[in-house]
């Protein structure tokens, strides 16, 4: 398996099939000795504008951080919760239970729901 | 049974969702000052979207995935980035153009300006993505969208001398104005060979989840459906064929097109073009919109489906909310439709490389489409609409500054 070619970029699935984004970032550890260590996948913006470069991933730090009260970092999935790599990864995560989907939620409760029509 | 009947929907969708405001406005620019001579970039063009909408729709059926899923998790962020911004923008300038040509259709049945038919127009596109489901809206896209076929019908009342018309269909000099021929040329090409339409077919098959027993039927909606797709675009280069081009007359807006129907059918010919203008572009509205949506959607991993509830996929249907309140702007604003539609066209042509470049790669890739990738036929196709992609992404803005 190829981090970049096989993880990095793919569609995120929790246990149930629940899309939860795509992996937008792989942690790796260097050790003294022996190769790297893969310890995280992460998942979100702050993340996706430091690959774009340095000082755009730290102004986006910081407006998280402004934006955001609590959480700012970008979620962080431990390796040892991949369960599957194929097209897609799939972890061992109940979407619901992480905070991947904090602006989808804070969306629908503050501007989808106030709308008529948004709900069977 | 249920097979013939999905065959029959996949020729209607090609047939009623070809024209939009772009195809019709290239289609009619070019009868007029050229008469039959551009047929052959409709064929062309609906050749080469043929070829990409069969092979989206395989990729879809195969793996589940879309192009823009696919351009993300094979080409990285930075690419995807790059192509997300692009597309957004040329798709919110056509979406601008449909609700534009909507609008106008309106303007001419009541008279009212079109700047106070924008903002209706777009609440009712938006209330039927927002309340309506995948299939009502192609299928009522696609089954009205069949009005068109008056062009086809108006065409044939005309009587056109088929040889000349036969003669249009393959490519040659023009006989006057080449900067404006080639500018029409690209138009038509950039109007059929829309990036929304390919990009929205295939997130379609992953909607009606389709799979390896759907590919008899991707093959046969694509070749048919697109094919007798172009015959409505022709059907209406060939109507301005006759009307316009012998009277020397020049299409400078949409308000002049009504006589194109009314001389080949008369009385029916008023309603029946007002009901093609509107409902072709108020279709082409609505999936545009929902294709900006779709590929956000796709390429950032959200939840997304027209069949879910907007509260259950809040950032994809507020991703096309906010695209169809900001398409409103121009025509709000008094910018000329027409003018707004050929350009949308050419930046829709130069737009291209980007979306259909790596289709070659994704085609050919095992782990998409396993023992269903791309043969040899297929990759030269490609291969050629890429080289054709990259021709009109640098010859279309000096054209349209030239030419236009």
């Amino acid at each position: 398996m190829l981090l970049v070619r096989d993880v990095l970029d793919k569609q995120l699935l929790d246990r149930q099939g629940h899309k939860m984004g795509k992996v937008d970032g792989v942690v790796l550890e260097y050790g003294t000795d022996g190769p790297p260590r893969v310890l995280y996948l992460e998942v979100g913006a702050v993340t996706l504008a430091h690959r774009l470069g340095a000082r755009v991933g730290r102004w986006a730090s910081h407006l998280a951080q402004r934006l955001a009260r609590v959480h700012h970092e970008s979620y962080r999935i431990p390796w040892t919760r991949v369960r599957k790599v194929n097209l897609e990864v799939t972890v061992d995560e109940a979407v619901e239970e992480t905070r991947v989907n904090v602006l989808e939620d804070w969306l629908r409760q503050n501007v989808v729901e106030r709308i008529p029509g948004s709900g069977p | 049974m249920k097979r013939i009947l999905e065959i029959a929907l996949g020729i209607i969708t090609g047939i009623g969702g070809f024209l939009e405001a772009g195809s019709l406005a290239t289609a009619v620019q070019a009868g007029a000052d050229f008469r039959f001579e551009l047929i052959w970039a409709i064929v062309l063009g609906a050749a080469c979207l043929a070829f990409l909408v069969e092979m989206s729709g395989r990729l879809a059926a195969i793996s589940k995935h879309t192009v823009a899923d696919a351009v993300r998790e094979r080409f990285g962020f930075r690419f995807y980035l790059i192509a997300i911004i692009i597309m957004q923008l040329v798709m919110l300038l056509v979406l601008a153009a449909e609700l534009g040509g909507v609008a106008i259709a309106l303007q001419l049945v009541s008279g009212v300006s079109y700047r106070w038919w924008t903002i209706p127009v777009a609440l009712v596109a938006w209330v039927l993505l927002w309340r309506g489901t995948f299939g009502l809206i192609e299928k009522g896209v696609s089954v009205l969208g069949l009005v068109t076929l008056a062009f086809v019908v108006g065409a044939l009342q005309l009587h056109p001398p088929l040889d000349d018309v036969a003669r249009g269909a393959l490519p040659h000099l023009p006989s006057g104005d080449a900067a404006h021929y080639w500018f029409l040329a690209v138009s038509i090409l950039g109007a059929s060979i829309s990036p929304y339409l390919f990009a929205f077919y295939a997130a379609g098959a992953v909607e009606d989840r389709w799979d390896v027993s759907h590919l008899n039927i991707n093959r046969v909606t694509a070749g048919f459906g697109m094919g007798f797709g172009g015959i409505v675009a022709i059907g209406a280069l060939v109507t301005a064929g006759i009307v316009f081009h012998p009277a020397g007359i020049e299409v400078k807006s949409y308000e002049q097109l009504p006589v194109l129907l009314t001389t080949a059918l008369g009385d029916w010919g008023f309603p029946l073009f007002v009901a093609s203008l509107g409902i072709a572009c108020f279709g082409a509205a609505q999936e545009i919109a929902l294709t900006s949506g779709y590929m956000l959607a796709q390429g950032l991993g959200w939840q997304w489906s027209e069949n879910l509830q907007p509260a259950e996929d809040a950032r994809f249907s507020l991703s096309y909310t906010v695209m169809i309140a900001l398409a409103t702007i121009p025509a709000l604003a008094g910018v000329d439709i027409l003018k707004l539609t050929n350009i949308s066209m050419v930046f829709s042509a130069a737009s291209l490389p980007i979306v259909v470049g790596p289709m070659l790669i994704i085609m050919n890739d095992k782990r998409y489409l396993r023992e269903y990738g791309n043969g040899w036929f297929s990759n030269t196709m490609v291969a050629l609409i890429i080289a054709l992609a990259f021709v009109l992404a640098i010859v279309s803005v000096p054209l349209l500054l030239k030419g236009g």
